[in-house]
């Protein structure tokens, strides 16, 4: 144990020793300066409960547990009343829908008269948009298509999403929508649009359809993922986003910044970095003096090779560490999942440092030591891209449309399973951010992870740790060969 | 009982011998010094000792258990030559370290890096980065880290390269007060006028072979040869000399100063008694003395050197420094 500890001592002060490290946590400190000059204001009640309500026409199928999300623009929200009640507020929603049209020409056929213009269509008694929409939540998923995400071609850096068409309810099954249901509805919207928990109650006096009033009490305020917010930057300086749910500013940031472009900084960092620490431990000159000491070789190497992985356990701890810190405390909003970046950032990193310490005990050389980490880096993004696109082809694609080629898939399978499972970290990392911060109905807008499953953590862990020990083997027992 | 034993002990890289066959022992408490060319096997020899490298054949063994296991090193202080301590650590940190390696308790290096360092006499720069320190100080740094957990064998491979003759003398008292300390210590030098200086015992590899090995005594044994110098302007009586029994040469050409070499029992008082009794006066009379250095040249004299050198590396087999 000493001996371990000596040597973690002693590669966090080769760390510690250039000016890499300095620079590395001074951009995660500016980086943790900036976030923390972030603020979100949400927005007062009633604006913020008619924002939300806005966002009641978007439909997720299966009571609110399909990953397809599907569109009824035929009804509009209307918020009232809001005041706090409990931990929450009480409020009444009122829904104007549009009434079922007969079909015209069915209508005039079936009166049987002879005129040149055919009368307008007829409302259906019972039918309405509303009760659609409550037949479309309840029900399955209509058939996938793509949209602009957003609804805007450009949006999002014109990234496709998506999405389902409304199934169309018979006005027999509209009729038999019963009250329980239409409450369940509003209920799971405010789940599902806003991340709150709900209780709504139908409201009859006095309103007719297709009008519906429903008396909700929410459970949860402001500081709901859902809850509208304004975000500023530099202390006020700059407006970053006005009425954005809150968790999505925070998924941004945590996903796409820190997750995305932060961790890949972070890894390409550490891998030029640390690719010096076992050829520099084996050059000449060095080695006598360490394998001299009672320590064996294989202890020697394993120790040194965890000594680089605290390198950067180290780094995203105090980066990720300082941002969530930083985040909770200024949104209020305290998103566990986010800390799991830590240790999926080190076991990423320590796939990547177990080629590099093999390559260095075979070379002795740094430069290739790190060359040839990136080049591995560079296949594991490439293959985990194939992997993506045959995962997301196939999890949106509806009956009939065309799967990948078949070629493509048999190179993705057998690439991904010789490989360690570098994509399926990203993905259950980046799922635990989408579960974490974005609402049901925001996470197939916002995250391509959130249309597919969770990978198997057993066989993505697994697979890596078994790749992991090859490499490790395979450098112990080229060192330990090895005459001095 | 020995506390460094080897038999017949060879060591192959490919086709190259770089040991063949040394058999030696050290006993507790000596100074042992190797002498050999560049490339002679001196430094593949400790190696095998420490278990850096892996013997082809023979035996070795080191404090009574075979050689280059963990619990031997522990009791085994290592300079190797041309060693690179890593320059982000300070001469304590890096004490420190190794320290840690080798089991010294926490409060047992805090007491003794600082003695150790003072003992070589660099402790007024030991929290100072190694990347500032001269070629002298490193390798004194060497000598202690060898030092620190009181081993009881130290191999010190060219322990004065690089270091100034005041700090010569410094390390030389050293090893000796080890020696007095009762720790044994093996010597691989160049420096022959060192070795003989201090070694108890001494052993000469000539491309892998050991091909002498004695006290320093018995390798500088007297070889019974006498330079005679009569006083200005006397004639050193040569024949007469000769009548006597003794081979006598000029050793300049005034022939003012003479060798004379005796032969087996002989002694060299009759000549001197004749001198006298011839009225001649003696101003001068040396026993001279076989150097160490002498011993050496006399083995490598005409002999291929080692296996550094580039020019014969297709022909020589012994072992370089690996």
């Amino acid at each position: 144990m000493t001996q371990f500890v000596a040597i973690l001592r002693d590669s966090f002060r080769e760390a510690v020793d250039g000016f890499v490290i300095y620079a590395m946590l001074g951009l995660s400190a500016l980086t943790i300066v900036i976030v923390g000059s972030m603020s979100f204001t949400p927005a007062p009640p009633d604006e913020a409960f008619d924002t939300i309500a806005q966002r009641f026409n978007a439909i997720i199928p299966e009571r609110g547990r399909s990953r397809a999300l599907s569109f009824n623009a035929g009804n509009s929200f209307k918020v009232s009343g809001v005041a706090p009640e409990g931990g929450g507020y009480r409020l009444r929603l009122t829904v104007t829908a549009q009434p079922l049209k007969a079909a015209p020409e069915a209508e005039h056929k079936q009166d049987g008269k002879d005129d040149k213009t055919p009368p307008g269509p007829k409302d259906v008694p019972g039918a309405d948009s509303f009760r659609a929409a409550v037949a479309q939540w309840a029900g399955a998923p209509g058939k996938a298509v793509e949209l602009d995400a957003g609804g805007k071609a450009g949006k999002n850096g014109g990234r496709k999403v998506k999405v389902s068409t409304p199934t169309e309810p018979t006005p027999e099954e509209q009729k038999a929508i019963p009250t329980g249901e239409m409450e369940a509805f509003i209920a799971s919207q405010f789940d599902t649009q806003a991340g709150m928990t709900a209780t709504a109650t139908r409201v009859t006096d006095g309103v007719a359809e297709p009008t519906y009033a429903f008396d909700v009490v929410t459970a949860g305020g402001s500081g709901v993922r859902g809850w509208p917010h304004t975000t500023k930057i530099f202390f006020g300086a700059a407006t970053l986003s006005k009425q954005a749910p809150l968790g999505v500013s925070l998924y941004v940031l945590e996903d796409w910044v820190v997750n995305g472009f932060g961790a890949g900084v972070a890894l390409l960092i550490s891998v030029i970095l640390t690719a010096f620490y076992v050829p520099n431990m084996i050059r000449k000159g060095s080695v006598d003096l360490l394998i001299s000491k009672p320590i064996g070789r294989t202890p020697l190497l394993l120790y040194k090779y965890v000594g680089g992985l605290t390198f950067i356990f180290l780094v995203s701890a105090f980066t990720v560490g300082g941002m969530w810190a930083v985040l909770g405390a200024r949104s209020g909003f305290w998103d566990p999942t986010f800390l799991v970046l830590i240790p999926v950032l080190t076991f990423a990193f320590a796939i990547l440092y177990s080629v590099s310490v093999l390559v260095g005990v075979l070379t002795r050389n740094p430069i290739v030591a790190m060359l040839a980490t990136i080049a591995f880096m560079f296949l594991l993004w490439l293959a985990g891209k194939g992997k993506a696109f045959v995962e997301l082809t196939e999890a949106t694609r509806g009956a009939g449309d065309e799967g990948p080629p078949g070629w493509l898939v048999t190179l993705v399978g057998v690439t991904n399973t010789v490989l360690p499972r570098y994509r399926d970290l990203d993905t259950i990392t980046s799922k635990l951010i989408t579960d974490g911060t974005l609402t049901a109905a925001e996470a197939p807008l916002f995250s391509p992870a959130a249309l597919l499953d969770y990978p198997s953590w057993g066989a993505t862990f697994g697979m890596s740790f078994a790749f992991i020990a090859v490499m490790l083997a395979l450098a112990c027992w080229a060192f330990n060969r090895r005459d001095g | 009982m020995p506390v460094i034993e080897t038999r017949g002990l060879r060591k192959s890289y490919g086709g190259l011998q770089a040991l063949k066959g040394v058999t030696l022992t050290v006993e507790r408490g000596q100074i042992y010094g190797l002498l050999g060319q560049n490339g002679a096997g001196k430094t593949t020899l400790i190696k095998i000792l420490l278990g850096i490298t892996k013997l082809t054949d023979g035996d070795a063994r080191l404090l009574d258990a075979p050689a280059g296991t963990a619990a031997v090193r522990a009791r085994v202080g290592y300079l190797p030559e041309d060693h690179q301590f890593p320059g982000y650590h300070s001469g304590y940190s890096l004490m420190d370290f190794y320290g840690q390696l080798y089991g010294v308790s926490r409060d047992d290096r805090r007491r003794k890096i600082p003695a150790t360092l003072e003992l070589v006499g660099i402790a007024g720069r030991m929290h100072s980065k190694i990347k500032t320190y001269s070629k002298g100080m490193k390798q004194r740094l060497g000598i202690a880290q060898a030092l620190l957990h009181d081993p009881d064998v130290i191999f010190l491979d060219e322990p004065t390269d690089g270091v100034d003759p005041v700090g010569r003398k410094e390390i030389r008292a050293l090893m000796a007060a080890l020696k007095e300390k009762g720790h044994t210590i093996f010597l691989n030098s160049h420096l022959l006028g060192e070795v003989e200086l201090i070694c108890d015992r001494v052993a000469i590899l000539q491309r892998g072979e050991l091909v002498r090995e004695g006290t320093t005594a018995e390798l500088t044994a007297q070889k019974g040869v006498f330079e005679i110098g009569l006083a200005p302007g006397q004639t050193f009586p040569e024949a007469a000399a000769k009548a006597l029994g003794y081979a006598v040469r000029p050793l300049n050409p005034a022939a003012t100063l003479w060798e004379a070499g005796l032969g087996d029992g002989q002694s060299i008082d009759p000549l001197v008694r004749s001198l006298v009794e011839k009225g001649l006066s003696l101003r001068h009379l040396v026993e001279k003395k076989v150097t160490l250095e002498d011993v050496f040249m006399s083995v490598v004299e005409g002999a291929e050197p080692g296996t550094d050198r580039r020019d014969r590396k297709a022909t020589a087999v012994g072992g370089g420094n690996r």
